[in-house]
């Protein structure tokens, strides 16, 4: 094949996309969507195990409130014997001053309005293991061993759900993700497909002149990577447009859990990589649909 | 390489010896053919829809492939082709078609050119082979027109320009004046008739009385996948009411 049926193949991809205006336009949404929903997944699923790795040390720690009405002395022998616990790593005693203290730099405007300090004393405790926080947190909540504790706030219900969802993710994750891209690769395919349908007439011109199967293959398999490319960019713009919202929401919380993670996966790492998955996808998937088409010389 | 000798060898364009077609619905297209057609031949293939004239025309295009017997086309055995030469055993043909398949967005000078681009031909070549051709069709004054702006006859002349551009020794044409006027179809009749003249063997499946009557040549008469007849100077209706009596009597198939 020389230089100038090249250009001709490449020139006559390019003619095929502007040609089949409408169906091109069918078949970019379609992988639009696929590609989007695909690296969507992918993204949230890295960037919750990203989240989950940042947590350990929330996970192992247990705040512990004492009643207001228990003295210095008293907490200081509650946190001696709390210490002996053999699932307990350390107990950091928080007093209320010092919780006073922070909550004035922190929300002065709700100090401000407060008569007085309305603040218990409280433990910062950590296991030993990760695996023994609740066990802890059962002792911890006997009563008849501690009757000065008012109240126990062990991981909070947000974390433990996102950890959760994470192992979820960690276990399912892999198959998931093969199944989705199964399921793109399946889309693309029967997207390409019509295409190809669309242009049977040409392709059998093609056969009878004496194309080989290469010839008539080569610019559908270019316009399958070309809908795949183009694609996966404008799937990379709407995922990264999203992620930047769900951050700026997050942000906007100012929760102390859900602080902005910093993430290792950079807007041009999910660019070129759904871009290199959607050249993939497009490649494969005009090559199947054509094998059937071809077989038939 | 064929096992024909010498001298069949170097006349013969088209041998089909003890050929059947049977389709997996136990239906046969074509029962026992023995058929030679030499090199500059001019053969019309006539008989009522369903004789097997078409399964015949993509038996020589290697569209079809036979169930026994031997094809032999431009010195090719079509059984021993590899899937891998068929584009290139193709080359060597022309192939015309009732409904022209033009390509619809693609002009006249483009559409002759298409044949010769997917075959990889080079700029040069198709500067100089296509304005030719398109000068031999009569279509030379309109390079720049789209199909759909041309008369169905203009538009077979282009499908021929198309057949022939790469210059191919046998030109197949399949009910080539099916969509045209008793006048445009005697212009087509007469181009082909010119292009056979040229040296191009040429064969013709038509339902078209009239010009087969026009132009006495060899006439092969078609009935339920057998041959009939086959006249050196023939005409369609002879052929087609005496195929009754033909000189072939066909030997019945074994699953008819």
């Amino acid at each position: 094949m020389g230089l100038g049926s090249f250009g001709f193949l490449i020139r006559e991809g390019l003619l095929n996309i502007r040609r089949n205006g409408l169906m091109s336009l069918a078949a970019l949404g379609t992988v639009t969507v696929a590609l989007t929903v695909l690296g969507g997944s992918l993204w949230t699923a890295h960037r919750i195990n990203e989240f989950a790795q940042l947590q350990p040390q929330k996970f192992n720690q247990v705040d512990v409130f004492l009643k207001p009405e228990v003295t210095r002395e008293q907490s200081l022998a509650v946190q001696a014997r709390v210490q002996l616990l053999p699932d307990v790593k350390s107990a950091r005693l928080v007093t209320k001053e010092q919780a006073w203290a922070r909550l004035q730099t922190d929300e002065p405007t709700i100090t401000e309005a407060m008569p007085e300090n309305p603040l218990p004393d409280k433990f910062e405790i950590e296991a030993r293991d990760a695996t023994h926080v609740d066990a802890m947190a059962r002792q911890l909540r006997n009563t008849g061993q501690f009757p000065e504790v008012a109240k126990i706030s062990d991981a909070s219900k947000e974390v433990r759900t996102m950890l959760g969802f994470a192992r979820i993710i960690r276990v399912l994750g892999g198959s998931v993700a093969v199944g989705l891209f199964v399921a793109t690769l399946f889309i693309v395919q029967n997207t390409i497909r019509l295409t190809v349908f669309a242009r049977r007439r040409e392709i059998r011109i093609m056969q009878l002149v004496g194309a080989t199967p290469g010839f008539i293959r080569f610019p559908l398999l270019l316009e399958g990577v070309f809908h795949g490319v183009v694609g996966a960019a404008l799937a990379s713009a709407i995922i990264l447009l999203c992620g930047r919202e769900v951050s700026r929401f997050v942000a906007q919380l100012n929760s102390p859990l859900l602080g902005d993670v910093p993430t290792h996966l950079g807007p041009a790492d999910v660019v070129s990589g759904l871009i290199a998955i959607g050249a993939f996808v497009g490649l494969v998937g005009s090559y199947l649909s054509l094998r059937r088409f071809l077989k038939q010389i | 390489m064929s096992l024909q000798n010498g001298t069949s060898g170097a006349t013969l364009m088209i041998e089909l010896q003890a050929v059947t077609v049977a389709y997996r619905n136990q239906v046969t297209a074509l029962s026992h053919v023995d058929l030679y057609v030499a090199k500059g031949e001019f053969v019309f293939i006539v008989g009522p829809t369903g004789a097997g004239k078409s399964t015949l025309l993509k038996l020589l295009y290697r569209d079809e492939k036979a169930t026994e017997g031997r094809v032999i086309v431009a010195g090719q055995d079509l059984n021993a082709i590899r899937p891998g030469e068929v584009p290139h055993f193709r080359r060597k043909l022309g192939i015309v078609f009732q409904d022209f398949g033009l390509l619809p967005n693609k002009t006249v000078y483009e559409n002759v050119a298409f044949a010769l681009r997917v075959i990889g031909a080079g700029k040069a070549a198709i500067r100089r082979q296509v304005p030719g051709v398109l000068e031999m069709v009569g279509m030379a004054h309109r390079p720049d027109s789209f199909p759909a702006q041309l008369s169905g006859g203009e538009q077979q002349r282009v499908a021929i320009a198309r057949a022939l551009v790469n210059d191919p020794p046998l030109l197949l044409a399949d009910e080539p004046t099916g969509n045209l006027d008793p006048d445009t179809s005697h212009g087509i009749a007469q181009l082909l008739n010119h292009i056979n003249i040229r040296g191009t063997t040429v064969l013709v499946a038509t339902h078209d009385a009239t010009i087969v009557d026009r132009m006495p040549r060899r006439v092969l008469a078609f009935a339920q996948g057998c041959l009939v007849r086959d006249d050196a100077q023939g005409a369609y209706r002879e052929a087609v009411v005496g195929r009754g009596n033909g000189k072939k009597e066909p030997e019945a198939a074994p699953w008819a």
